[in-house]
């Protein structure tokens, strides 16, 4: 080899040095897209959640799966009646520029969350249809109160990201300031995000020192990059990816897939048909073909581990016999069965969301309904979705998957089943006042409350078609002791992660 | 030429107007983009706080005769999705894109021309038969399944190659080589069928019988007027590039303006696929120029 030559190789193997290995004590995260935004009340968006939610900011108290409500910034919390709750913050708390965490950067979160410079994903998310109130009472002591009163107002507060009040009030900040174990380093757009550890957190010191998130939207990319030694974590890879048991993890990703009728339209608004719908749908025959094995048949709108999911409801059987013997029957009562209805289901919703949506109308089919299958881009599913609901089209049927990670089905039952629910394909009185009910009530009662509403929703109401509880795709490297949870499909903690 | 080159921007400007307000009107017509950016959940009330910030509840011709305002001062206005000036996210992912076309369109051209001359020498020899087949895998095989292909067998089996992304001179190997399959295979076709009917015209002929060697008759008497048409096709696919490798900028993580006008329509982010068509179409515009430069540079009987 020439000289020449030789220089040529040296500078391309120094140059290729790099892309293989990560250092001990650095972690390579590969997510689905560029982050849109970094800003801190947008870190209910799963991606964003990824890499800001409790590595760079931290909220008063924090969900912890098979644990529940934990302390986070506040210490404690008590219930001080009419719908005030007082929190205990933490002492000698610092942001990442240094400065000290106090009650004054609660309020002003919690304010900047309802700003009418800009709409804070979070605020819009869980803060709707109240009115959040903060008084600081101390030091280290804070206020809130809800109007109405919120018994769960500190799961609520699982989910305020704190900034520092001199932080910008009016706009998104792009480099993002909070209390958390991570500093907020840099956001190359379209090539990656850099954290490193800070030396003064007040919990204890991470395993990890720096983390670089990048972004790749195929999946089979993502897969490969952890494979190649690229990446060391890639959330949400798509089933035909998780090739590899060594590495790849399934686990409950909080999402729920159902059919939601509108059971204020003939024939759906008959009990009968909406029964015969559930039981024309052989649930199991998708799950492992094309979907995940782990996959869930779902009797409720939120996951398992939600608390007043209701473990004794028991799934639809697939009778197709007694099926069509329903729709003879409401037939011959004057219902309409034979009337079009258009099932709405949306693209990219899930991995096969087409495919399932096809098989699933032609079970329908064979049970003699008339269905009318189209699968729509997210903006125009959303018209279908949400109200003001699309009129004029007769009986709709619209697919959907709902997100609950929250651990309360208070974040899904108002909106999902509730009259004025934004989503809400039924109005049933009783409903509302069983909804409103468990929403006020706490404790055991709470649950029990619940318990009770998912059993009138399934049984009685039928009001829906649950289909399953998802499975999500995680690729850790072999060198990580890192186990994906359901939380990993909004928040991913760096300082949760270990090396083997 | 100054005359010519004041007419092709006059035209090319009307052109562009005529495009910026189409589409300013064709990319409402897809619908509110308030749904996509707020959370299913969200209140009626916050719904109209986000449609109130961005201007969009007024009337669309409300909404247009704004827009043109500001364009016309070339403020583009400000990405709903990334909350940044929409110009800016547009230059930078154009940077990357037009490094990519320049050094991939650098790349074929040189292997296009020269293989194609040669196998058009020799028409039917084993290196036309050789050149003919692969020219025509590599114009049909589609990017994506190259890519990924790519990927497994050159990153993850041989490592040889970053699977995806930017930082060293490695990571550009495969979506360079990706890019350079198909415009490689059509511009070689070009360029041989080109070269075949001047190598048979009858200066070449009285060339050889005077004695001329192979490589001057190919290099230089013919391969500057096979060239024409070749230039023509060369267009084409720069411009092509220059819109953006979609495909290819997805699947290895190269933020380029193709990846980001594709994101921006699904997300509706009016002002940046606004943006990125104006800068894509002046470059394509500016690039059209070059060619016509080249026209007359190559054939001294074209003047403009």
């Amino acid at each position: 080899m020439s000289p020449r030559l030789s220089r040529v190789a040296a500078i391309l193997m120094a140059t290729t040095a790099g892309f293989a290995a990560s250092a001990q004590d650095a972690v390579t995260i590969v997510l689905s897209e560029e982050l849109e935004n970094v800003e801190p009340c947008m870190a209910s968006k799963s991606n964003i959640g990824r890499v800001i939610l409790q590595n760079v900011s931290e909220t008063l108290t924090e969900l912890v799966p098979g644990s529940g409500l934990q302390p986070r910034l506040a210490e404690s919390w008590e219930d001080m009646g009419g719908g005030t709750w007082r929190f205990h913050l933490r002492k000698d708390v610092t942001f990442s520029d240094g400065t000290a965490f106090d009650p004054g950067d609660v309020v002003f979160s919690l304010a900047r969350n309802k700003s009418d410079k800009f709409v804070c994903e979070i605020g819009a998310k869980y803060y709707g249809g109240m009115e959040l109130s903060a008084k600081v009472v101390g030091d280290s002591t804070i206020d809130i109160t809800s109007d109405p009163a919120q018994p769960i107002l500190p799961l609520l507060m699982s989910t305020l990201t704190v900034l520092p009040s001199e932080a910008n009030p009016d706009a998104f900040v792009d480099l993002p300031v909070g209390t958390g174990p991570y500093t907020f380093d840099e956001y190359n757009r379209g090539e990656n995000i850099k954290l490193s550890a800070r030396d003064d957190y007040w919990g204890g010191a991470p395993t990890v020192k720096t983390a670089t998130y990048v972004f790749r939207s195929e999946s089979a990319v993502r897969a490969a990059m952890v494979a190649a030694g690229e990446a060391d974590i890639a959330p949400n890879i798509a089933l035909q990816d998780a090739t590899d048991p060594a590495t790849d993890y399934s686990y409950p990703n909080s999402e729920t897939v159902y059919m939601r009728l509108d059971t204020q339209t003939a024939p759906l608004d008959d009990v009968r048909v909406r029964q015969a719908l559930n039981l024309a749908v052989d649930k199991e025959a998708f799950v492992g073909t094309i979907l995940a094995p782990g996959t869930l048949l779902a009797t409720g709108m939120t996951p398992p581990s939600t608390i007043g999911y209701n473990h004794d409801l028991q799934p639809y059987p697939y009778d197709l016999e007694k099926a069509k013997a329903l729709l003879e029957e409401a037939r011959a009562d004057g219902v309409p069965v034979d009337t079009e209805i258009l099932v709405i289901g949306r693209l990219e919703n899930f991995a096969n969301v087409t495919e399932t949506m096809e098989a699933l109308t032609a079970m329908w089919q064979d049970a003699g309904f008339n269905v009318n299958l189209q699968m729509v881009e997210t903006a125009e599913w959303n018209e279908y979705y949400s109200k003001p609901f699309v009129t004029g089209k007769g009986p709709i049927i619209v697919e959907a998957q709902h997100d609950n990670a929250n651990g309360d089905p208070v974040f899904s039952m108002f909106f999902k089943y509730a009259c004025d629910g934004a989503q809400s394909g039924v109005c049933d009185t009783k409903l509302d006042e069983r909804i409103a009910a468990a929403t006020a009530a706490t404790g055991d009662q709470r649950e029990g409350l619940w318990e009770d509403t998912f059993a009138y929703v399934f049984n009685d109401l039928v009001a829906d078609v649950f289909l399953w509880h998802m499975v999500g795709f995680t690729r850790v490297n072999e060198r990580l002791d890192f186990q994906p949870t359901i939380r990993t499909n909004s928040e991913l903690q760096l300082s949760q992660i270990e090396f083997k | 030429m100054i005359s010519f080159l004041g007419k092709r921007a006059v035209a090319s400007a009307v052109s562009l107007i005529g495009l910026i307000v189409l589409v300013f009107f064709l990319s409402r017509l897809t619908g509110d983009p308030t749904n996509l950016y707020l959370p299913v959940d969200a209140s009626l009330e916050s719904r109209a706080r986000f449609r109130e910030i961005n201007g969009l509840d007024d009337p669309l011709i409300v909404q247009f005769f704004r827009y043109a305002g500001d364009i016309i001062r070339l403020d583009f206005g400000v990405s709903v999705r990334r909350g940044e000036p929409a110009i800016d996210a547009v230059l930078r992912a154009f940077e990357w894109t037009l490094w990519l076309a320049v050094i991939t369109m650098t790349l074929v051209t040189a292997a296009a021309i020269l293989v194609g001359a040669l196998a058009a020498f020799r028409v039917g020899g084993v290196f036309d038969r050789i050149a003919t087949f692969f020219s025509l895998i590599g114009a049909s095989a589609p990017d994506f399944w190259i890519a990924i292909v790519a990927i497994v067998v050159f990153s993850v089996t041989f490592g040889w190659v970053p699977t995806s992304g930017t930082g060293t001179v490695m990571h550009w190997i495969l979506p360079v080589a990706v890019l350079f399959i198909r415009p490689f295979g059509l511009i070689l076709q070009v360029v041989r069928g080109s070269m075949i009917s001047t190598l048979s015209s009858a200066y070449v002929k009285t060339a050889r019988a005077k004695g001329v060697k192979n490589r001057p008759i190919i290099f230089v008497h013919a391969l500057r007027n096979a060239m024409l048409p070749v230039i023509t096709v060369i267009g084409d696919q720069a411009a092509a590039l220059l819109n953006g490798a979609v495909v290819v900028e997805t699947i290895f993580g190269f933020p380029g303006v193709g990846k980001l006008m594709i994101d921006s329509i699904l997300q509706r982010d009016f002002t940046v696929v606004l943006a990125a068509i104006f800068v894509t179409a002046v470059a394509i515009f500016l690039m059209n120029i070059l060619i016509d430069i080249l026209y007359a540079v190559l054939d001294p009987r074209i003047r403009y």
